[in-house]
């Protein structure tokens, strides 16, 4: 559990904080998104939990001991690191990279071989094949498969990752995205995740904290809560006018309480259970009908717009038969 | 025929030998070998102390920035003074004799530039985020500039070191003037005694050894990147 209490920084110099009196806890085996503009401090605030910058007030507890309990180098070999432009070491080979802070704990070889090839087939690279490559070889997305496999290296139960998958086209960042988050399901870290984009902070985040100019918290919540209630002009206008149907995206299909399908389906547009509830409705709207065969469990369930207001229950508003916003 | 290549053509092949292959097989242990030796010895110790000195105050120059500056202008002037005036200039001082010490002192101030602006250039040619993931992973600063920043600038470093050596085995021709020896004893004796063999013989020699050094630096080079090497995908 990572805990920040009161934590400002100022820098020598300055008057105005770059981040100030920020407060909130990161809870075991959850992913914190740190999102909010440029200049909100959200790189400041994850970079001060390992003390690659330090503190000007208040602290940061992990697991109830103040970071500062320890060395900054000794703190950093436990918690995880992964950044958006990577940082491979070029003239190192894609094993020796993993195995950085394995080798600084002191493993011995077998057990560093036997993680990094772990490592390689955890983020979907084949060990025989890519172990002796250098970095200069491999593709964006394959840098940053390796990077997040040396950020997991020592299993540390905190990691940091700053736009891990940023540094890649959109279509091959959606496939890191999930692919991290089938990993996580796994290995459960806690980790404190920062990004700009809020689309990746919904899709990534059990929490969000908005931060603002200044380093000013401005909403930390689930994002379901996040959109649909919004504390204020500024969060509301950050997550956007179609946070609607962002909080479609947050559901699959396949996960949504349908009317079964009686009689025939024959004709109706099919949808698969994949789908985000969003992209479900895309395709609805688009395809003219008014319903859809969803099948699930071999079962077929009936997806209409009916259904998907029922989902939304009483967000944005609208007087449904919801009642389970604390709004 | 004027041209002069014509006339030196004339001269190898005609009655007047411009070298003497006998005086060469004859002299060859005992006048020519010892001047290469010795040219070897004069240029590796300079360029091995300069490196010495070069590499901390390079380091230095590339974390303290402000030293940089004073550092480029005291060594830029030691690079631009005429090298027989710094041999004079040397053996006018009280206590340094004539002869070796202060031929390697010149050659050693002429190599001090190169040298430590490539070090800087090549500590600066590290990415900014291969050293912010080697902090954020853990590594202290010495780990840091010995496992990471020192191994990805030598390319650069020894790239400085190619530049200084062949620059260094020219110039210590000249030391011979102030018995410095080395392959400029073999000219400056070539034309006291008017002599054309000797000429040649050292002038060949020193280019012959500047190529070779500087061969074996750029495999050095190479070597030291074995990553620049590889195929990309």
């Amino acid at each position: 559990m990572i805990e920040f209490r009161q934590v400002s920084k100022t820098y020598p110099g300055s008057d105005k904080p770059v981040v100030e009196d920020l407060s909130f806890e990161v809870l075991e085996g959850e992913i914190c998104v740190l999102v909010g503009p440029s200049g909100c401090g959200k790189t400041t605030s994850m970079r001060m939990v390992n003390r690659l910058i330090e503190i000007t007030e208040g602290e940061i507890l992990i697991d109830g001991e103040p970071n500062t309990a320890m060395s900054g180098t000794q703190l950093r070999r436990k918690i995880g690191y992964a950044i958006q432009q990577i940082g491979l070491f070029p003239h190192r080979t894609i094993a020796d990279n993993i195995g950085t802070v394995p080798n600084l704990l002191g493993w011995d070889r077998g057990r560093i071989k036997s993680r990094v090839d772990e490592l390689l087939d955890t983020v979907g690279l084949s060990p025989d094949e890519y172990r002796n490559r250098y970095p200069a070889e491999l593709s964006g997305g394959q840098q940053q498969r390796v990077g997040v496999a040396r950020a997991l290296a020592a299993d540390p139960p905190i990691m940091l990752m700053d736009e891990p998958f940023g540094a890649v086209d959109p279509i091959t960042r959606e496939g890191l995205q999930d692919e991290f988050l089938r990993i996580q399901q796994d290995i459960k870290k806690t980790i404190v995740f920062v990004t700009h984009d809020i689309d990746e902070a919904i899709k990534m985040g059990d929490k969000i904290a908005i931060l603002k100019q200044g380093g000013v918290l401005a909403q930390y919540d689930t994002p379901e809560n996040i959109l649909s209630e919004p504390d204020s002009e500024f969060v509301s206008s950050f997550v956007g006018g179609d946070r609607v149907l962002k909080r479609l995206s947050l559901t699959r299909v396949g996960e949504m309480d349908l009317e079964p399908a009686n009689g025939g389906t024959d004709g109706l547009l099919r949808i698969d259970e994949g789908l985000t509830v969003k992209d479900a409705l895309s395709e609805l709207i688009g395809s003219g009908h008014s319903r859809a065969v969803v099948e699930k469990d071999g079962e077929n369930g009936l997806l209409t717009f009916e259904a998907i207001e029922d989902l939304m229950g009483g967000a944005s508003g609208e007087p449904s038969n919801g009642g389970e916003s604390s709004a | 025929m004027s041209n002069p290549a014509l006339l030196l053509l004339q001269d190898l092949t005609g009655g007047t030998e411009l070298v003497d292959w006998e005086w060469l097989g004859e002299n060859f242990w005992e006048d020519i070998l010892p001047a290469l030796q010795g040219h070897i010895f004069l240029s590796s110790i300079s360029v091995a102390i300069a490196l010495i000195i070069a590499l901390p105050v390079g380091i230095l120059s590339a974390r303290y920035r402000k030293a940089y500056p004073p550092v480029t202008f005291v060594t830029g002037i030691l690079y631009s003074i005429p090298s027989l005036a710094l041999f004079a200039i040397l053996i006018s001082i009280p206590g340094v004799a004539i002869g070796p010490s202060p031929v390697i002192i010149a050659l050693v101030a002429y190599s001090l530039l190169i040298l430590i602006r490539n070090t800087v250039a090549g500590l600066d040619s590290v990415p900014p985020e291969t050293k912010d993931a080697a902090r954020g992973m853990g590594l202290t600063d010495r780990q840091i500039l010995f496992r990471v920043e020192l191994p990805l600038a030598l390319p650069i470093i020894v790239a400085g070191i190619r530049i200084a050596t062949v620059t260094i085995i020219g110039i210590a021709t000249i030391g011979a003037y102030i018995n410095g020896g080395g392959l400029g004893t073999l000219i400056f004796d070539g034309i006291q005694r008017q002599f054309p063999t000797m000429i040649i013989a050292g002038a060949v020699l020193a280019t012959a050894m500047a190529i070779v050094a500087d061969l074996l630096l750029l495999a050095l080079e190479r070597y030291l990147r074995p990553w620049a090497r590889v195929r990309r995908t």
